[in-house]
């Protein structure tokens, strides 16, 4: 079986415990995740608070298709592919603005917020040819809805609803959102985008592998220590410290705080506990918590502290550390990693403050733990082009695996989330038959 | 009081650009003052690095961890040589206080960088400066990429 071989043989691809590496390097098969998963999986699009008010848009992709968000005059937000009905131009290059109507900067049609087909050059050039501008308004995506503001699109008219479909994994977004005291979130501190050379289902599992930090990480925190060492005794351990030292944790802390799989691919780590409970507190935060929900509710709603939630396939969040980060797949071997950071309305600044420092050291292409996962990343996509093995290991804890309803549970070390993934992965594969 | 000595100034940028050339942090480092920072925005015209995020933005302390850091023989992403090649041009004193101690510096630089592949990066310099005796350090630098909202991947030298 080699790289191009035709995708019939899906089903043998996919082991309970292995993976043969062509579902990382097979551009075939790439494309018929774009259109099995990316095509029928609810997928992030953004956060609410990026189109605060009517005309706000931002754009993005869903899969390999370009979208827009937009706010329309009934307040609703929408996700409208970014393509014009006529010659197929994208309507939009920008990022992200405000305007009254779409005009394709072609041949000038020009659309209404909501998507409706608003004008036409010259309409009288189509006499007796069945046009109809009730039928030329943008396409939107199949389905759209929000959590708490955090908007998903699937292009899948069948697709179950969006809570029905992330499950037990929508707790995250509802705790980040209830993290703040005034019980809702917005984006800001603007974004970083992350070219990675690889698969876009690397990055994804490794968020849920925690067999890497204590290796992948390591120099990191002997670095840190190293310095720390050579300061007087009795030096507090700076922010910087606080949040790097925890990478170099020992496998036994991973496997403590332990792994949860979700059905259609999704799961978090930690939960009771992660790299982020030892944080110290941000003066005045507490306090505005209590203050909004009484002493209980407050001490409930910061006890959760899942480590990486996967939305299976597209996004990640961090619930202690408020930012996120987007897997936008461009081919077999490439992927933009975005991160996106949450302010908590009525919090101390400084606990975006912090937010943001996390986001550097660790999301940043320039941080200090980013550029290590992706050059492992990049070394697997290489090498595993090569016929020396076909196969990736999936077995590490497979006999331990714990179900409790829809969940599976194991230790943190576990290659359980990768096994989740993949049997997500062949469902919506097998699906598409 | 004397004005602001451009070729002492010149000599400084070239000295550092020097260091990076050869990817030696160590003697960088030394053209640091105790209190400065190194800042890479991640957009244009950024005004705050404290609640905007940024590419780098290294404080003495994450400047001192960076360089243990780098090209350590357990990191994955030090594994490969780096070798740069800096151009810097267009030096302007934009700014001086009366005793010409402290000075701020803009400059252009192109700089090449090998690292797995060959980049380019372009953009701004802004040095903040201080006179020490017969030489000046660096209390803060940025650096503003012209593509710095651009879909980067790994940047793991200080520029």
């Amino acid at each position: 079986m080699s790289n191009g071989a035709s995708t019939n043989d899906l089903e043998t691809l996919v082991e309970p415990t292995r993976v043969h590496r062509r579902v990382y390097t097979d551009p075939e098969i790439f494309a018929l995740e774009m259109e099995r998963i990316w095509g029928h999986a609810w997928i992030y699009v953004g956060h609410e608070s990026q189109v605060p008010k009517p005309g706000s848009y931002i754009t993005t992709e869903v899969g390999l298709d370009p979208v827009i968000m937009v706010r329309g005059d009934d307040d609703k937000v929408r996700v409208l592919y970014n393509r014009c009905r006529h010659k197929g131009a994208k309507l939009s290059a920008q990022c992200s603005g405000t305007l009254d109507y779409f005009r394709c900067p072609y041949h000038g049609w020009t659309y209404r917020k909501n998507g409706d087909l608003r004008g036409v050059p010259a309409r009288e050039g189509y006499p007796q040819t069945g046009f109809n501008p009730g039928d030329q308004g943008l396409v939107a995506l199949a389905q759209v809805d929000n959590i708490r503001g955090f908007v998903f699109a699937t292009k899948s008219p069948s697709a179950p609803q969006l809570r029905t479909y992330l499950g037990a994994a929508a707790a995250t977004l509802e705790n980040i959102a209830d993290r703040a005291p005034a019980g809702k979130v917005e984006i800001a501190g603007g974004r970083l985008r992350y070219k990675h050379p690889c698969n876009w289902k690397m990055f994804i599992e490794n968020l849920n592998d925690a067999m890497h930090p204590m290796i992948a990480h390591s120099s990191v925190g002997m670095a840190a220590r190293n310095y720390m060492k050579s300061q007087p005794e009795g030096t507090t351990y700076p922010r910087e410290a606080e949040i790097l030292f925890p990478f170099g944790s020992s496998y036994e802390f991973f496997d403590t705080m332990g792994v949860t799989g979700l059905a259609n691919g999704h799961g978090y780590m930690g939960g009771a506990s992660s790299i982020h409970t030892a944080y110290s507190e941000i003066p005045g935060y507490w306090e505005a918590m209590v203050d909004s929900y009484g002493e209980n509710r407050a001490k409930e709603i910061l006890s959760s502290n899942r480590h990486n939630t996967i939305f299976y396939p597209s996004f990640t969040a961090k619930d202690a550390i408020q930012a996120v980060r987007v897997a936008r797949p461009r081919s077999v071997n490439e992927t933009v990693i975005e991160t996106y950071h949450f302010k908590l309305i009525g919090a101390p600044d400084e606990m975006f403050e912090r937010t943001i420092l996390y986001s550097r050291l660790i999301n940043s292409s320039s941080g200090m733990v980013g550029p290590d996962d992706l050059d492992c990343y990049a070394r697997m996509q290489e090498a595993l082009c090569s016929s020396a093995s076909d196969w990736v290991d999936l077995s590490r804890y497979a006999e331990t695996d714990r179900r409790h309803n829809d969940a599976l549970t194991g230790c943190g070390t576990s290659d359980l989330a990768a096994r989740n993934q993949f049997s997500a992965w062949s469902k919506l594969m097998a699906a598409g038959n | 009081m004397p004005p602001p000595d451009l070729a002492l100034i010149e000599r400084l940028l070239y000295d550092e650009a020097d260091c990076l050339d050869r990817a030696d942090l160590d003697a960088w480092f030394e053209l640091y003052t105790e209190d400065s920072d190194y800042w890479m925005p991640v957009s244009p015209d950024q005004t705050d690095p404290h609640s905007h995020i940024s590419l780098f933005y290294d404080n003495h302390l994450m400047m001192e961890i960076r360089r243990r850091n780098f090209g350590h023989d357990f990191a994955a992403s030090m594994e490969y040589p780096i070798r740069c090649s800096h151009i810097i041009s267009n030096i302007r004193i934009t700014n001086s206080d009366d005793t010409a101690v402290h000075c701020q510096v803009t400059s252009n630089f192109q700089t090449v960088v090998y690292y797995k592949d060959q980049n380019i990066y372009a953009g701004k310099y802004t040095h903040d400066i201080v006179r020490r005796d017969e030489r000046y350090l660096i209390q803060h630098k940025r650096v503003d990429l012209i593509n710095c909202d651009a879909e980067l991947g790994n940047v793991v030298i200080y520029l």
